[in-house]
């Protein structure tokens, strides 16, 4: 079942600029969704999208399998979210912009204590949300995206503003909503290492065209398939002629044969041969990508 | 029960905010230079206090400057600082990711507004009801004025001023929640009003909904002069302009492409 599914999700903010282009976002229940893509590529109109504070233009956007536009209010009942920079009333404390927000879910007060507890924000008394660093800013934002225990949590960029510890206590605290209170959340960000250790499922966005979308796994299994051995011998030409012995196939760059990833023991089999058929063999390494490297890669190309 | 918790909602918003002061000074600012004035006075003021239209001549001393510049203006602004709460805090995206109904919203914020409108008025009337005894308490030579109050006249004359207001707010409302900058909404509501007080002489100067107090403080206090009488009651027209341009706020807001 799906939390959020879009179907051919499309958005222009005028004739010539399309901010979205076929968008088709599937969010599946009780996991959480990296939604990454670089400043610019579509993250937030789709979020916007997704929350109906943009106006749809074409395709469909479901949630929790109904078609938002028909459910609105019922299901904004069950989603908590924070979108771009963070919304609280400067001149208000943090239970005050709780307790705005208490009202209109007509949750229980106490839950106001226990999200600002939750968020770290407990001790901050009468002092006005306008004088909270940019860090306490997110907090309290999270803490009102959480005051009434929705199932479908929507974060634009959650850890915008904290510094390394608040990174990774946010993260612990997203982590541990997903995994003791079952709930699902869609995060978008620009930096994959922000959240590579955090989500299970990621789609990649660039220029509003969805490019990658599956779980982690496979995100992964696209780093290794993108791993390759590099020789570097005396002669590449005749080298090339006895590693493709080996039923590999290699390809020569300049000053360097390049073969896909292969077992220890046959690397070793093929620089014995090397060695044996008088061609000298200078360096062997494994050249990996990571998950940084495969995203650039995707948005690249 | 969803609109009156999203009333709440928006009342608990203006605690501390710039509108919230601005009813108490808007208020009490006329009422406040008639005390001051009276204070330093008070040794004139003898034959004042003892006359039989005491408060009338306080009422209409105190409206002049209420009706025809204070209550525009100060709506043009209160409704403008009310929007501009969601709009600085960048918080009209949070408001309508909330489970609540756009006609709520829109309806919940306004009878704010409308409230503290009559927040106003029921402070004024304070301010000037004060503005009348204190200097009585203070100075023996100021008797506590014995003329009656005349409850049952003010009381109308303030609905009717209360109702000519209706039409500048839901216009400013409507331009509020249109943009963003603060400036047009202010600078459209100054216009208009200036516009209205350089076209009073014009003998339908009472099509302008921004006149309607003005022309309400020249009949209630007999300075109507020789400006033609409007045909129809100005309130009823009053009602109507606030009707059309609610209704009208209301569809260009829920039309907005985006709401946050």
């Amino acid at each position: 079942m799906y939390s959020i599914e879009t179907v051919n999700l499309t958005h222009k903010f005028s004739e010539q600029e399309t901010a979205l282009n076929r968008v088709n976002i599937q969010v599946i229940e009780n996991t959480i969704y990296g939604f990454l893509g670089p400043n610019g590529a579509g993250k937030t109109t789709t979020l916007k999208l997704i929350l109906g504070l943009l106006k749809k233009q074409q395709g469909e956007i479901l949630v929790f399998g109904k078609r938002f536009e028909k459910h609105r209010v019922e299901t904004l009942r069950r989603i908590g979210s924070m979108i771009e920079s963070p919304s609280i009333y400067g001149h208000l404390t943090a239970f005050e912009n709780l307790r705005i927000l208490q009202k209109v879910y007509g949750c229980p007060k106490r839950r106001i204590e226990e999200v600002l507890e939750l968020v770290g924000l407990a001790r901050t008394g009468n002092k006005k949300a306008s004088q909270f660093s940019l860090g306490m800013k997110q907090r309290l934002s999270i803490a009102i995206a959480l005051l009434h225990n929705p199932t479908l949590l929507i974060l634009d960029e959650p850890t915008n503003g904290l510094d390394p510890n608040g990174i990774l206590e946010i993260r612990e605290l997203l982590q541990s909503l997903n995994q003791n209170h079952g709930i699902t959340l869609l995060i978008s960000s620009h930096l994959l290492p922000e959240i590579e250790k955090l989500v299970t499922h990621i789609g990649i966005i660039n220029q509003g065209s969805l490019l990658f979308q599956g779980t982690l796994a496979e995100l992964i299994s696209k780093r290794q398939q993108n791993s390759f051995i590099i020789f570097e011998t005396s002669n590449d030409s005749k080298a090339s002629h006895t590693i493709n012995e080996f039923s590999t196939i290699s390809r020569i760059e300049p000053g360097r044969i390049v073969i896909p990833v292969l077992e220890k023991t046959k690397i070793a089999a093929i620089n014995q041969k090397l060695v044996q058929n008088d061609i000298e063999v200078y360096q062997i390494s494994k050249i990996e990508n990571d998950l940084e490297k495969i995203f650039f890669d995707v948005i690249s190309e | 029960m969803d609109f009156i918790n999203s009333f709440q909602s928006e009342w608990l918003k203006k605690k501390r905010s710039l509108a919230s002061w601005l009813v108490i000074v808007g208020a009490f600012f006329t009422p406040s230079i008639i005390l001051l004035a009276r204070i330093k006075n008070a040794h004139k003021l003898s034959e004042l206090y003892a006359a039989d239209d005491f408060w009338l001549r306080l009422w209409n001393q105190t409206w002049e400057s209420m009706a025809a510049f204070l209550l525009p203006i100060g709506i043009v602004l209160a409704v403008s600082l009310i929007t501009q709460i969601e709009y600085k805090n960048s918080t009209w995206k949070q408001l309508h990711a909330t489970p609540q109904r756009f006609i709520t919203i829109f309806f919940a914020k306004f009878l704010v507004i409308v409230i503290m409108l009559a927040e106003v008025f029921v402070l004024f009337n304070v301010g000037m009801y004060l503005s009348a005894v204190i200097p009585s308490m203070l100075f023996k030579s100021l008797p506590y004025p014995t003329a009656p109050i005349p409850y049952l006249n003010f009381l109308k004359i303030n609905i009717n001023f209360f109702l000519d207001c209706l039409p500048i707010l839901a216009l400013q409302y409507l331009i509020s929640l249109q943009f963003r900058n603060f400036l047009v909404p202010v600078g459209t509501g100054f216009v208009i009003w200036f516009l209205g007080i350089g076209l009073l002489p014009w003998e339908y100067s009472y099509v302008f909904p921004y006149n309607h107090s003005t022309l309400d403080f020249f009949i209630s206090s007999g300075q109507f002069g020789n400006r033609k009488i409007p045909p129809f009651n100005i309130q009823t027209l009053a009602l109507t302009y606030f009707a059309l341009f609610t209704i009208a706020g209301y569809v260009l807001y829920v039309a907005k492409k985006e709401k946050g």
